[in-house]
């Protein structure tokens, strides 16, 4: 038996000229929810329907559960999915749809009424069987969906964005909502996603995808603080870039010539005078202060030229030497206002390089 | 490769699944209508020979130029009549008074009900010991002989109206109800009256709807056919004089050169129609 | 002051009811006007000696359904009627469902010309291409039959027909084939469970329309019907044509049943729009 519940080999799908994969290769382990993350038409929603069967890759093998599904047909896959826009039967109530996947597969009456009511208790809508989905809430609706998906206990779950259609309140619940259901049943889940903060919320491991191809596959932490591309840095929180070329390396220091400044940089492996290196940090975790009240290689000097009170924090736009653009996010007590100096820490242990940079 | 017989195969089923509609069109509808233009220049009651004697007899003669006449002049009278009742009746009714569900229903009711019975109905009520003589001798004292309508070009007007201005009203009805009320709220608070919003807001902005409507109304009485044939007594338009043509005098050739003269005009008010329809309404 | 404005509030108010009065009595004789030639029909069937000059009979019979039942031959003419519609709904339908398949679901390059194409019929007067269809069917013996006469019926009815399927067909959720897919019901299941169920109100709606069409249809019946074949229009029309006019009135009233039921299906379901869609298809 495979350790992994689902593995993409290599599935490259085309439309026309159009690449929407890129020889994806992906392992999703048992009872892991791993969310596919990525802007619109990065391909995420091409690898999911390659799983669901409605697409058939070009290239490449798809195995569920050790078993290789890329010829069959979908209904034979065995798999629960929620749609985008729920896809309910217009025609039948709440409790018909969710009993249709059990009709499907031959159960007994007395059986499917036990499973239904079950799975309806579970998305908390014991009441609300006879309901046409017309009747229902968005959220309603969407578990009922959820329900329709689970009755039949497949082997895999399946979200495409599931919460996209609904208001921001109630996505948050229904977020929490569908983890502690995925984590309850331990079923594999696969969650497709343009939202980074429910990617990051939710999954085990998030697959980040763009044109067509997958970027890095992590844990959120993972993504978060070790992103491996810009790409990634920077579809994952906020991030400010800093491009330079290696001056010297000096022991646990590495000097970055970024414009006309020079940064002390904690030094990775490999690096050599003469690179050209991309490092960034994040707005929340440069540190401000009164200009010469902070020294040492990785303190700078600039100017706010824009300060945005944002309630619970501040948002500063400052100006290092003579173009770089540093974008600082603090819940600091010290205010700076448009105009005044200010001394920037970039801590060494925050201010990381990326891939080794750009050749 | 694979993927140009698989279009080829696609191409196939949609041609199959598209035959028998197209068979439909082509055999009850697109050769009988190249049968009529082939018969229309035969001469009469002949297989072969060529002539367009027809045509000149049809555009020459100051009889038949006459029933061209009185069928425009039919249409255009139904159509402005049409706008005329439709404008304040949609006004009224997009304000969704008491009743009006029945109100629009009755609109339908042209539509919905086989003409040949509303043109019984409207003859019926129209005539000089009908309701309408007996309604207008009551409330109109100076009033001492009944009407006469029916047989009249002002009551074959009056029954075009009544049967064809469901058209226009429905679309107007249907681009006053699309309108964003802001925009007349906007109006108002600019210190527009209720007149000025009417005439500076409301009306260019439904302008589109209102004319596709009449366009629809004249296209459908410049076709009507059981209603004159009923109504008409004398008066013969177009469609009538064709039927009349064929089977009355027998006259196959002649009636067809009517038809087709007929069937472009209809194409072509079809076409200004599509134009009208297709101006984004602003 | 204080009474000023209370005379100003009066007077407005009063204003207001009166203009609301206006609306109403205007609301009220549109009503009329729509609806008092049905009624007339309706009086007429059952009154005896009412010559008009009188706003109700003073007795009421049922003499003129027993002449048009014996003397008319109501019930041939109605199974006539019936056959024939019957006829041209499978027809239709055996045509449309394909059809507007391939129109709703496939892709099609120049679907919007097709689909005005398939609807010309519609648009375009009949007369102007009954002709035709009488010379074609004159000379294949298909005038005087029931499949005649049903078949140049179907030119009006299937055009119709296809387009209510093909936007049924169109409506079909992708999505929710797909999820009725990966619950895992097969190609066949998902057909049955949840395509049928959702595309037969459209279908049936379809069967409706074209019934209708057929039952009410009166200008391609007048070109090719004969002695076996009348239908209960053109026997309506006939005996309008003879002066029996409450004998007349009494056959407008079987007529119109159809009509009456469907009027009573769309009141429930109000979406005229999609009425005049028939005709704005295009």
């Amino acid at each position: 038996m495979s350790d992994y519940m689902i593995e993409f080999v290599n599935v490259t799908k085309r439309y026309g000229d159009i690449v929407a994969n890129e020889h994806i290769t992906l392992q999703i382990k048992r009872g892991e929810l791993m969310t596919l993350l990525g802007p619109s038409g990065c391909g995420k929603t091409t690898a999911l329907r390659c799983l669901t069967g409605h697409n058939h890759p070009d290239e490449g093998r798809i195995f569920i559960d050790g078993q290789d599904v890329t010829d069959l047909p979908t209904y034979k896959r065995n798999l629960g999915m929620v749609f985008q826009n729920f896809a309910l039967f217009p025609h039948m109530t709440a409790f018909e749809n969710v009993e249709f996947p059990l009709r499907i597969r031959g159960l007994s009456q007395s059986e499917r009424r036990e499973k239904v009511v079950e799975a309806l208790k579970l998305v908390r809508l014991e009441g609300y069987g006879s309901h046409f989905p017309r009747q229902l809430s968005g959220g309603q609706q969407q578990r009922i969906g959820l329900a329709r998906a689970l009755v039949y206990r497949p082997s895999v779950l399946l979200l495409d964005e599931p919460l996209s259609n609904l208001d921001a309140k109630l996505r948050e619940e229904m977020r929490f909502e569908i983890k502690d259901l995925q984590v309850r049943l331990g079923i594999t889940a696969v969650y497709v996603t343009h939202d980074q903060e429910e990617a990051l919320a939710l999954s085990d491991r998030v697959a980040i995808m763009n044109k067509g191809r997958i970027e890095q596959v992590g844990t959120p932490e993972e993504i978060y603080e070790r992103p491996g591309s810009q790409f990634v840095a920077d579809f994952i929180g906020l991030s400010n870039f800093l491009e330079g070329t290696v001056t010297a390396v000096e022991g646990e220091t590495t000097y970055l010539a970024v414009d006309n400044l020079s940064l002390g940089l904690a030094t990775t492996a490999g690096a050599r005078v003469g690179q050209r290196v991309l490092a960034f940090v994040r707005p929340n975790e440069v540190e401000l202060a009164a200009p010469g009240t902070m020294s040492g290689p990785e303190v700078l000097e600039g100017v706010v030229e824009k300060m945005t009170y944002l309630g619970d924090k501040v948002d500063y736009r400052l100006r290092l030497g003579d173009r770089l653009m540093l974008r600082v996010q603090s819940g600091g007590t010290v205010r700076f206002k448009a105009g005044e100096r200010v001394a920037v820490r970039l801590p060494m242990e925050r201010c990381r390089v990326i891939g080794g940079g750009k050749a | 490769m694979n993927s140009f017989w698989h279009k080829q195969r696609e191409g196939l089923i949609t041609l199959v699944l598209l035959s028998p509609g197209l068979a439909g069109f082509f055999g009850l509808f697109f050769y009988p209508m190249l049968l009529t233009v082939i018969l229309s220049f035969r001469p009469e009651g002949r297989e072969v020979g060529w002539t367009l004697a027809h045509y000149a007899r049809f555009l020459g003669d100051p009889a038949f130029r006459d029933v061209l006449g009185l069928t425009f002049s039919l249409a255009v009278g139904a159509t402005v009549f049409s706008v005329l009742l439709s404008l304040p009746l949609a006004l009224v009714l997009r304000e969704k008074p008491k009743g009006n569900r029945l109100f629009r229903l009755s609109i339908l009711l042209p539509m919905m009900m086989p003409h040949l019975i509303s043109a019984l109905g409207l003859l019926l009520f129209w005539s000089k010991r009908g309701w309408a003589n007996l309604f207008l001798l009551t409330v109109l004292p100076f009033l001492k002989e009944p009407v006469a309508v029916n047989y009249t070009i002002p009551g074959l007007i009056l029954f075009y109206v009544w049967l064809f201005y469901p058209y226009t009203c429905l679309t107007t009805l249907a681009s006053l109800e699309a309108l964003d009320r802001s925009i007349e709220e906007a109006a108002e608070v600019a210190g527009a009256n209720r007149l000025r919003v009417l005439w500076h807001i409301v009306l260019p902005l439904i302008r589109p709807g209102v004319l596709a409507g009449s366009v629809l109304t004249f296209m459908m009485a410049f076709g009507a056919f059981s209603v004159p044939l009923v109504t008409g007594g004398n008066y013969r338009p177009l469609s009538v004089q064709i039927f009349t043509q064929a089977t009355l005098y027998l006259e196959w050739s002649a009636a067809s050169a009517m038809a087709v003269v007929m069937a472009m005009a209809q194409v072509t008010f079809l076409t200004i129609y599509m134009r009208v329809l297709r101006r984004p309404i602003a | 002051m204080m009474c000023a404005m209370t005379l100003v509030r009066q007077y407005a108010r009063s204003v207001l009811s009166a203009k609301t009065l206006l609306v109403y009595s205007f609301l009220l004789g549109f009503l009329l006007y729509m609806v008092t030639p049905f009624l007339i029909i309706f009086f007429n069937s059952f009154g005896k000696g009412w010559y008009g000059m009188r706003w109700l009979p003073q007795e009421w019979t049922l003499n003129w359904y027993q002449w048009a039942i014996e003397v008319a031959d109501i019930p041939e003419i109605m199974k006539n009627t019936l056959v024939i519609a019957g006829i041209a709904v499978v027809i239709s339908t055996l045509i449309a469902l394909p059809t507007g398949w391939a129109l709703g679901r496939r892709h099609i390059p120049g679907k919007e010309l097709l689909t005005a194409l398939i609807l010309l019929p519609r648009m375009i007067p009949a007369i102007t291409f009954a002709l035709g269809v009488a010379k074609i069917f004159y000379g294949l013996h298909l005038v005087d039959t029931f499949l005649g006469v049903a078949l140049a019926h179907v030119a009006l009815a299937a055009p119709y027909a296809i387009l209510v399927l093909s936007a049924t067909f169109e409506s079909l959720d992708e999505r929710v084939l797909e999820a009725s897919a990966v619950c895992g019901a097969s190609p066949a299941q998902g057909f049955f469970y949840v395509i049928l169920p959702l595309i037969l109100p459209g279908i049936l709606s379809s069967i409706i329309f074209t019934f209708t069409t057929s039952y009410n249809e009166f200008t391609m019946t007048l070109m090719t019907y004969g002695p076996h074949t009348v239908t209960l229009p053109v026997r309506t029309y006939l005996a309008v044509g003879e002066g029996y006019w409450e004998v007349s009135s009494a056959m407008a009233v079987i007529l119109i049943i159809p009509s009456l039921f469907i009027l009573f299906l769309i009141q429930r379901q109000l979406q005229p729009e999609k009425l005049v869609g028939g005709f704005k298809g295009v």
